[in-house]
């Protein structure tokens, strides 16, 4: 077995026994779903609308598991294991603290995978729910979420220098995010000015796109959405410089 | 006697403080080295320095004769180290942490073995954070010696022990010294600096007030022992 299964298989072991982000990010989203697909999923997702809220809401809560990993399991692992001077270990193998991290981001992609995979079931299973537009644009825009949250994820880790720092940051990041970008409560029954104000965080943009491409309609402002989404990616190059700050 | 350790005129500044102040030193195989200072002295500092965990601001040194920055994974095959006050990962199990720090290496040492011989085989389904102070810092050196090593670095190891633990880490150290395992380690305590290391090394504000062995250093001091050598070395009032 390779160096980083070995790892992987140990750090996975721990990911496991710590149930906040297998809770946060698998079981809360599914459980959101069918509370929306019971109370209104044959619901048009607002009126006049060409598609039900549960068509619109697979688009939303599939992000939850990329939040949940993005905002927490990251950044508070990279933190707890910098405070506890595991990476500054990991200086002194051969090997190196990317090894770790790496072990940890897939770990990682694969919860919000398993998460997003397991609202898919459900959706098609219990709702007969069926993707409409271009699956390969739903997979790409999904895996663009998840490139740009896990970017500000990193950053945040990279820039905060304690457990705690990161933790109130990851809650001021994650919660508003959560509510206000349609990710739990879906967009459409906001009024008009909290739409406005909610267009400027990421994740809106993301579910967009994700909506736009699931429910096969054209995307609306991609520019705008590719723009928001780009510019957290952009906080990748935080990685690098957190690299540093880690030891 | 092959140097193993190597550090010339090592300089490191945190501002306006110096951290280390133009140290020189030499670490011979077999030979077990001590740092010692108060508090804030430059100690881990300067295994920062000595390990390329920290880049200094002028000077060099090398473990092999080879930089660990640029040789990283040919040093640290051959190197086992205690970092001071070193945690572990929540819910890890002893036996988990042994077979992650295994995975690192490319012909690791038989980590039951290492348990056993440290007592603590037994404890292997244990979890880390449950066991005592002494056990954690047993098992802290169990695990350095797992790439089989040539050096060890022991930062502070048995600071927060009691004395049956300390002398029971003790013990082990000895052993490893009989085997030809060169050490470099800090410690506050000077029974211990006594009991393990051939020479040692006091800094003071990260500047080298003496370097040599145990027995030449509390003989061009007024006093008996170490402890109250050191005080004196350190300006510091000794009570007799």
């Amino acid at each position: 077995m390779s160096t980083f299964l070995k790892v992987f298989k140990v750090e996975a072991k721990l990911g496991m026994r710590c149930i906040d982000s297998v809770f946060f990010g698998v079981i809360m989203p599914a459980g959101v779903f069918l509370l929306i697909a019971a109370l209104c999923g044959s619901k048009p997702a607002y009126d006049g609308s060409s598609y039900t809220m549960l068509e619109a809401s697979f688009g939303a809560l599939i992000t939850v598991g990329i939040c949940a990993t993005a905002f927490m399991g990251i950044p508070l692992t990279i933190a707890d294991y910098r405070d506890k001077k595991i990476l500054k270990h990991f200086f002194v193998t051969p090997t190196s603290p990317l090894l770790l991290l790496g072990s940890h981001f897939v770990l990682q992609v694969l919860l919000s995978i398993c998460s997003a995979g397991i609202i898919f079931l459900l959706a098609s299973i219990c709702y007969g729910y069926r993707i409409k537009g271009s699956v390969v644009l739903f997979l790409l825009s999904y895996f663009f979420v998840m490139v740009a949250m896990y970017s500000l994820g990193m950053a945040i880790a990279s820039v905060c220098k304690t457990v705690k720092a990161t933790n109130v940051v990851c809650t001021v990041v994650y919660f508003p995010m959560l509510f206000l970008s349609g990710a739990t409560i879906p967009y459409e029954v906001f009024p008009t000015p909290l739409q406005k104000i909610a267009e400027f965080l990421p994740l809106t943009q993301g579910i967009k796109l994700l909506k736009e491409s699931s429910l096969g309609i054209p995307v609306g402002n991609l520019t705008l959405a590719i723009i928001v989404l780009a510019s957290s990616c952009h906080g990748k190059i935080r990685i690098s410089l957190g690299i540093k700050t880690l030891i | 006697m092959n140097t193993l350790i190597q550090a010339n005129d090592l300089t490191k500044r945190f501002g306006t403080r110096l951290a280390v102040d133009h140290i020189s030193l030499s670490v011979g195989e077999g030979e077990v080295f001590g740092l010692l200072g108060h508090n804030g002295a430059g100690k881990s500092t300067t295994i920062d320095l000595l390990l390329g965990l920290k880049s200094p601001d002028s000077g060099t040194s090398t473990i092999f004769s080879l930089d660990p920055r640029k040789h990283r994974k040919d040093v640290f095959s051959q190197v086992g180290v205690q970092l001071q006050s070193t945690s572990y990962q929540n819910n890890i199990t002893v036996r988990e942490c042994c077979e992650e720090m295994a995975a690192l290496y490319r012909e690791p040492a038989d980590y039951e073995e290492l348990l056993s011989q440290f007592g603590l085989f037994e404890f292997q389904n244990k979890k880390v954070e449950t066991l005592s102070g002494g056990e954690r810092q047993r098992l802290s050196v169990a695990l350095a010696l797992l790439p089989d090593p040539k050096v060890i670095f022991l930062d502070e190891l048995t600071t927060g022990l009691d004395t049956v633990a300390r002398r029971e880490v003790w013990r082990t150290l000895l052993q490893l010294k009989k085997k030809g395992v060169s050490m470099f380690l800090t410690s506050h305590y000077m029974d211990e600096v006594e009991v393990l290391c051939d020479r040692i090394l006091i800094l003071d504000h990260g500047k080298e007030v003496v370097m040599d062995t145990v027995d030449n250093i509390i003989d061009k001091s007024p006093y008996k022992r170490l402890e109250e050598a050191y005080l004196w070395y350190m300006g510091e009032e000794v009570i007799a």
